[in-house]
């Protein structure tokens, strides 16, 4: 006996269509961003479309409109398939599919206004936070009601990729979101420093792994059989690197902070666990590449495949490369540099971007239940595609060569060979502009293949409820092939299987976050630190809001090289203050962790009106309206408190005094800038910014 | 170059062995869950993808 059914293809069509917009969007924005770093008069002369501004809103809008629409179109349509089951419910497929929609557009709009943590990859601010817990959740529950009136008792592999990415990436969210909210649009993280930086890296280490690895690997379970027509190479395999996968990915997000502040046994242990990461990963690439065994001849034809085959190659090279990046003595020259830029590339054009256009042109021919319009278009996407990637990735890994190498190089003397950086930035910009090229080439294939979809809907018609039959569960569980119970236990149980997989991947995470945020030792104390002055604080909070993070690192390794540059090299108690940590990933320009009393305020003044002026050459876009804007002061008192309340030590009623110590110190700057013929009002945004610039590593500097 | 990461690993080794430790069983543990599968067992699971009826059309 046989039950009908209907699995809903309209959300799936949704996904499909916001996937290719966002990505169009996103992919956009990005090729911006490429530009600015070559042509500084892209930055389009207006606060809200500065690199600082942008660069957050592409990588939001690849990772999480692009990307995230584009799970949400992969697992909606094989999850209905391997439980034989419509989603739970409709109306929680629609409030998924427009919260999400609603979300990025929320996202769009707040990021280039400036309203940013600077968290990385979590820049959106605490209502958009809760805004995507909220959908999330709406995710899950429909994700798990579809599960529970499966039809299908067995759960598939590609499904537990997908349950470990609903509960991990709730659990990063949430733990990085945490934060004490000063306005609607403003609020402070609650940790600071070192352990602020512990838990962003653990989030977005993770958020590659749970958000950009395990749901593209489930959706290469289902979609590369299905391709192919052959069950996957492996199953057993299957098991095995799932498990270690999440098991181990969650140890190695500290490799971001090598040598930096972070304490060395943190550092060490995720070197270890990213070395061990490569088994995991490449049985999972091995896993696809040989489901593909004897079937070559139809990789030659079939473009979707195509795709798929660069795909699982460039997730097989990013992820060997990034256990390699981990190593201390590797990482020493690559961190700070385009290496890492063209690293995640490899990874998000190749793996993610390519996984999803063939899993597009698999699914929209049939839900529209036609063929796809050309063969021929798609091909030529994958080319076009493949030799963006290479135009992409090239330059820029010779950019970080060569970048990196020119920071450390020391002539026979013992002095910097290249001691002002804009020489060294001079060197890769050819490099910059190829890999602009590049991205042309690679957006040229998405909108082909956007004309090709367009083409292929129009051909056909959407098949919204696809009729399908199928058993009801029997009442009494009927075993496969074994007569050993627990084997089928968690396969039988998804609710327990929620369960273990979050305990799985919540070790890692503790045993190196406990012992940082709880024992004293891991974060010595520097008794001349103390916390940021009223108008340091508001300079700070709008170095943040101009995304000043995004080229400039504050973080200066203990290399000689780097103390020669820069300065004293950074210590673990100087940023207890700091919330959120500002040390930033990227040096597209110089290390400010030192910048205090390096120059004087005239200086800064001029540099950050026109930058050319006081660094030919420099590629910085000049921020002249910091001059002509007003300095919010009516938020200083909230700061102040909610700073208290964060355990930074500022006297009781101190908020009461802040603006009458923050217009001292404004004035006494601009008395000073006036002496150097600059006339400025002691109430504009310039002063707050320079202020804070003069404070940055002076605690300790050496008098 | 393993003898660089114990060099690069000051103090608490503790932590370094333990995680190691604690991973190792773990694996082992999936492994014996893994060998231990019967082979219908994996046919059948290997196979749910390719049971759909939808195969014919779009392609």
């Amino acid at each position: 006996m046989t039950e009908k059914f209907y699995y809903d293809n309209k959300t799936v069509r949704n996904f499909a269509i916001a996937t290719v917009v966002w990505g169009i969007v996103g992919m956009t924005v990005g090729l911006l961003a490429a530009m600015q770093l070559f042509k500084p008069a892209m930055n389009l002369g207006t606060q809200y479309t500065t690199f600082g501004r942008i660069r957050p809103l592409h990588t939001n809008a690849v990772i999480f409109a692009f990307v995230g629409n584009a799970i949400f179109m992969g697992v909606y349509y094989s999850l209905q398939r391997l439980l034989k089951a419509r989603m739970f419910s409709d109306i929680l497929s629609a409030i998924h599919f427009w919260g999400w929609q609603l979300i990025i557009v929320a996202t769009a709009i707040t990021l280039p206004l400036g309203l940013t943590t600077s968290h990385e990859y979590a820049e959106m601010e605490w209502p958009i936070d809760i805004g995507i817990t909220l959908i999330w959740v709406v995710f899950g529950i429909n994700m798990f009601g579809t599960i529970f009136k499966r039809r299908e008792k067995h759960m598939y592999v590609a499904i537990w990729f997908y349950i470990a990415t609903f509960v991990t990436v709730a659990v990063l969210h949430i733990v990085n979101s945490v934060e004490l909210p000063i306005s609607f649009f403003k609020s402070y993280y609650v940790y600071a420093g070192v352990q602020d930086a512990l838990v962003q890296w653990w989030y977005g280490h993770n958020a590659v792994a749970f958000f950009l690895t395990t749901p593209y690997l489930g959706m290469m379970y289902y979609y590369l059989p299905k391709m192919a027509n052959r069950p996957v190479y492996s199953y057993k395999l299957s098991i095995l690197h799932f498990w270690s996968l999440i098991f181990i990915y969650i140890w190695a997000g500290p490799h971001h902070l090598l040598y930096t502040s972070l304490p060395t046994w943190v550092q060490s242990l995720s070197t270890v666990f990213s070395v061990m990461l490569i088994a995991p990963s490449w049985g999972g690439m091995i896993n696809g590449l040989l489901t593909l065994r004897g079937a070559w001849d139809k990789v030659r034809e079939d473009p979707r495949l195509k795709f798929m085959v660069v795909g699982i190659t460039c997730y097989g090279m990013a992820t060997f490369e990034g256990p390699m990046l981990a190593l201390k003595q590797i990482n020493a020259i690559a961190h700070y540099t385009d290496w890492i830029v063209a690293h995640v590339h490899v990874g998000a054009l190749g793996w993610n971007g390519f996984l999803t256009f063939a899993v597009l042109y698999w699914i929209i021919p049939r839900i529209y239940n036609t063929t796809l319009y050309s063969v021929k278009l798609a091909s030529f996407h994958f080319w076009i595609g493949t030799l963006g990637i290479i135009f992409y990735a090239v330059p820029l890994y010779f950019a970080g060569f060569t970048q990196g190498l020119m920071w450390k190089e020391f002539t026979p003397e013992g002095l910097l060979k290249y001691p002002n950086f804009l020489e060294t930035l001079r060197q890769i910009l050819p490099m910059y502009m190829m890999r602009a090229l590049g991205g042309t080439l690679y957006l040229t294939g998405v909108i082909v293949m956007s004309y090709n979809l367009i083409k292929t809907m129009a051909a056909g018609s959407l098949v919204a409820n696809e009729a399908a039959e199928a058993s009801p569960l029997p009442s009494v569980f009927v075993a496969q092939g074994t007569d050993k119970k627990w084997h089928r236990f968690l396969e039988r149980k998804p609710l327990l299987f929620l369960v273990l997989s979050l305990v799985v991947i919540l070790i890692g995470g503790m045993v190196e976050m406990m012992p940082t945020f709880t024992i004293k030792s891991n974060i010595p104390t520097i008794t001349s630190v103390k916390p940021y002055s009223p108008l340091e604080l508001q300079g700070r909070d709008l170095y943040i809001r101009e995304g000043c993070v995004n080229c400039h690192s504050q973080m200066i390794r203990p290399f000689r090289s780097e103390t020669e540059r820069y300065g004293e090299y950074s210590k673990a108690g100087e940023f207890v203050y700091d919330h959120p940590f500002l040390w930033g990933s990227k040096r597209t320009g110089p290390d400010l962790q030192r910048e205090g009393g390096k120059y004087g305020n005239a200086w800064h003044y001029n540099h950050l009106f026109d930058p050319q002026t006081m660094s030919p050459g420099s590629i910085m876009p000049p921020y002249e309206w910091l001059i002509n804007q007003q300095l919010d002061t009516t938020t200083t008192r909230a700061k102040i408190t909610a700073m208290r309340s964060l355990g930074v030590p500022y006297e009781t009623g101190y908020e009461a005094m802040a603006n009458a110590a923050l217009e001292k110190q404004a004035k006494s700057i601009a008395d000073d800038l006036r002496q150097n013929n600059i006339k400025v009002k002691s109430d504009r945004e310039i002063i707050a910014i320079v202020a804070y610039l003069q404070r940055l590593g002076t605690d300790i500097k050496a008098k | 170059m393993f003898k660089q990461f114990l060099e690069n690993a000051e103090g608490n080794q503790g932590y370094l062995l333990s995680s190691l430790a604690i991973f190792l069983i773990f694996f082992i543990l999936v492994g014996v869950f893994v060998l231990t599968m019967k082979k219908e067992e994996i046919k059948y699971m290997s196979e749910l993808p390719l049971k759909d009826e939808d195969d014919e059309r779009g392609s």
